[in-house]
């Protein structure tokens, strides 16, 4: 038993070695969030709250920032998921792969340390984000942060899984760049992260609605959830009923296990 | 089986019988049969695409057979391959390290997957990376290291858990002469000092003639195999050896003998000596020739003799041939 742990650990290990030597991946985990949150968030934030005929009546009783936030949580533990995913290609493109195939490890184990060490590097990527919480007058202690935290961390187990489905599937694969914008930045952009289902901000908008097509992408999205649920933990905001949200992140984490496993046992 | 048996009458640590391998229209392995006993070293030798690595990758249970069965240490490799593994350390034929990591990383992760437990695996870092030559490097990024370098780090690698067998695939290729001529003082080396089977692939001929027995394959078949001084009685061809006095003497020589092979010495190798030739060049050459000897069968002709090919021209002709490898810059083989 310990000497399987052994095998998990050093696999493990190895995804968090390299991601501390890549110097590129930590560069972007700081600037995602900073350009995002910094100038996406304090450019739109004067034109989210509106204010008519002095009636105050918001739809989302948040700041632009705070609404952005827990969204850019998800978008740089989603970007670092599918990141690590991708190297998995790398470790088969390089013959790394074969030395792991060698070993006595069942294959279940071996992707259960890649995913493992995957989700740790999307985790800290996230938590990375929680360093300028309080530039978007977010109140880390306000919050349940451990369920935060375990949120993030199941996201980032969920989202390594499904990185390495699509992976494996997009054969003509040319490299991250066609990853982020074939996958990560349509699903960012589908979940309700940069702006709410209900496009009315006050009592007389309320008959401005979003065409029926976006909203029903927006809620087949599993990400949605995922906003959705951190949102609810770290400003107290909730588009869906708050359950529904810690649900699909194991759901994305149990099904995108089982079919990653089912994909790297018929493949090796 | 073409002849050979396991040595010594100990059980065979490997086993395989009518292995086939099929991709596509091309037919990689073509029922092989083979059985290697305990302590062996085991040569495997054909040209570029004769199977070699189609059967290794076979062994080491990352590819399928179509046919047949293979077993290690009495394990089969489809139906037990966690048990086979075990048994197991691969040099693989391209390289396998990653090259971000140290090579004390790379080695302590190889440890740790293949569960040896601590104190061994520290120790066999450092005598393994003693053997081969490395150990001021322990610290150094993989990357930063030379082809040959990186070579030897995955030899030691292979070494540091207990395997039955190691398998070697072409572990010499692409390197010079020095760096290939190391790698097989470490094999030496290694066999006195522990109970193990090697097995390496090669398609350099004289790499083989330390080792126990030999196997020659091509286009997926066995052609022989049997231990090389036996396969040079059996199949091997004297030749003469002839050092001509003058250039005249050896074009004239050349011209008479069209199967004549001009070294770049200046000496001609005749091969298919007997007697008669010998009169028949005194005769015609006498004073022009300084030095006639007959040598004994080299493998390459035994490997002539088998395939009606020569190695040696392959070996120097496809890395050129070869798309390069677009990481190492080394020829893909
Ligand atoms: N993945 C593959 N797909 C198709 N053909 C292959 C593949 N691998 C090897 N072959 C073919 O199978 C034959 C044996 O190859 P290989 O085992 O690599 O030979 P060797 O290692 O002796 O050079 C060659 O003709 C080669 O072109
Ligand atoms: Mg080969």
């Amino acid at each position: 038993m310990l000497g399987a742990l052994g095998g998990i650990y050093a696999i493990w290990l190895r995804e968090v070695k390299r991601a501390i030597r890549d110097r590129g991946q930590f560069i972007g985990g700081l600037s995602r969030p900073l350009v995002w949150v910094l100038i996406l968030g304090i450019g739109l934030n004067p034109y989210f709250r509106a204010e008519i005929y002095g009636d105050v009546r918001f739809v989302v009783p948040y700041t632009y920032l705070q609404f952005l936030f827990p969204a850019v949580i998800v978008l740089n533990v989603m970007y670092t998921g599918v990141q690590s995913a991708v190297s998995m290609i790398w470790d088969r493109e390089f013959g790394f792969l074969k030395e792991v195939l060698t070993s006595p490890m069942p294959r279940s184990h071996i992707l259960f340390g890649k995913i493992l060490g995957g989700a740790t590097v999307a985790f800290a990527h996230g938590c990375l984000v929680l360093l300028i919480a309080q530039f978007t007058d977010v109140s880390l202690r306000m919050t349940d942060l451990y369920l935060g935290l375990l949120l993030m961390f199941g996201l980032g187990f969920g989202l390594t899984c499904v990185g390495a489905v699509i992976a494996n599937r997009i054969r003509s694969f040319e490299g991250f760049g066609v990853f982020s914008n074939v996958v990560i930045l349509p699903l960012y952009f589908t979940s309700s992260s940069i702006f709410p289902l209900n496009p009315a901000l006050s009592g007389s908008q309320t008959r401005v609605v979003y065409p029926e097509w976006l909203v029903a992408v927006i809620k087949a999205n599993p990400v949605t959830y995922a906003v959705d649920a951190l949102r609810g933990v770290f400003i107290g905001f909730n588009q869906f009923d708050p359950g529904i949200g810690p649900v699909v992140i194991a759901a994305i984490a149990i099904v995108g296990f089982a079919v990653a496993l089912f994909d790297f046992s018929r493949q090796s | 089986m073409v002849g050979g048996d396991v040595s010594e009458g100990t059980a065979p640590v490997v086993e395989i019988a009518g292995l086939g391998k099929r991709y596509g229209r091309t037919l990689a392995l073509d029922g092989i049969d083979l059985s290697i006993g305990r302590n062996e070293v085991f040569a495997l030798l054909g040209p570029n695409g004769a199977g070699k690595t189609t059967l290794i990758h076979i062994l080491c249970t990352l590819l399928k057979p179509d046919t047949g069965t293979a077993r290690i240490a009495g394990f089969d490799v489809s139906r037990q391959p966690l048990k086979a593994r075990r048994q197991l350390g691969v040099v693989f034929q391209e390289p396998s390290l990653d090259s971000r990591l140290t090579v004390q990383e790379n080695l302590n992760f190889h440890g740790l997957v293949h569960r040896v437990p601590f104190r061994l695996r520290r120790r066999r870092i450092t005598e393994m990376l003693e053997l081969v030559e490395l150990t001021e490097w322990r610290h150094a990024l993989v990357r930063t290291l030379s082809a040959g370098m990186k070579r030897r780090v995955e030899i030691a690698r292979a070494l540091i858990h207990d395997a039955a067998v190691v398998i070697l695939d072409e572990p010499t290729v692409g390197l010079d002469a020095q760096s290939r001529e190391r790698i097989w003082a470490y094999l030496g080396k290694l066999r006195r000092e522990r109970e193990l089977t090697l097995i390496v692939t090669t398609h350099y001929i004289d790499e083989v003639d330390s080792c126990d027995r030999v196997c020659i394959v091509d286009h997926g078949k066995i052609l022989a195999l049997d231990t090389p001084e036996a396969l040079r009685a059996r199949y091997g061809v004297e030749q003469v050896r002839i050092t001509p006095r003058d250039l005249a003497t050896r074009t004239g020589i050349m011209e008479q003998n069209p199967n004549a092979i001009a070294e770049a010495s200046g000496d001609i190798v005749l091969p298919g000596a007997t007697h008669g030739v010998v009169d028949r060049l005194l005769g015609g050459f006498g004073t022009g020739i300084s030095n006639i000897s007959i040598e004994r069968p080299s493998l390459e002709s035994v490997f002539l003799t088998l395939t009606g090919r020569e190695i040696r021209d392959q070996a120097a002709e496809r890395p050129t041939l070869a798309r390069p490898n677009a990481r190492t810059g080394e020829p893909v083989n």
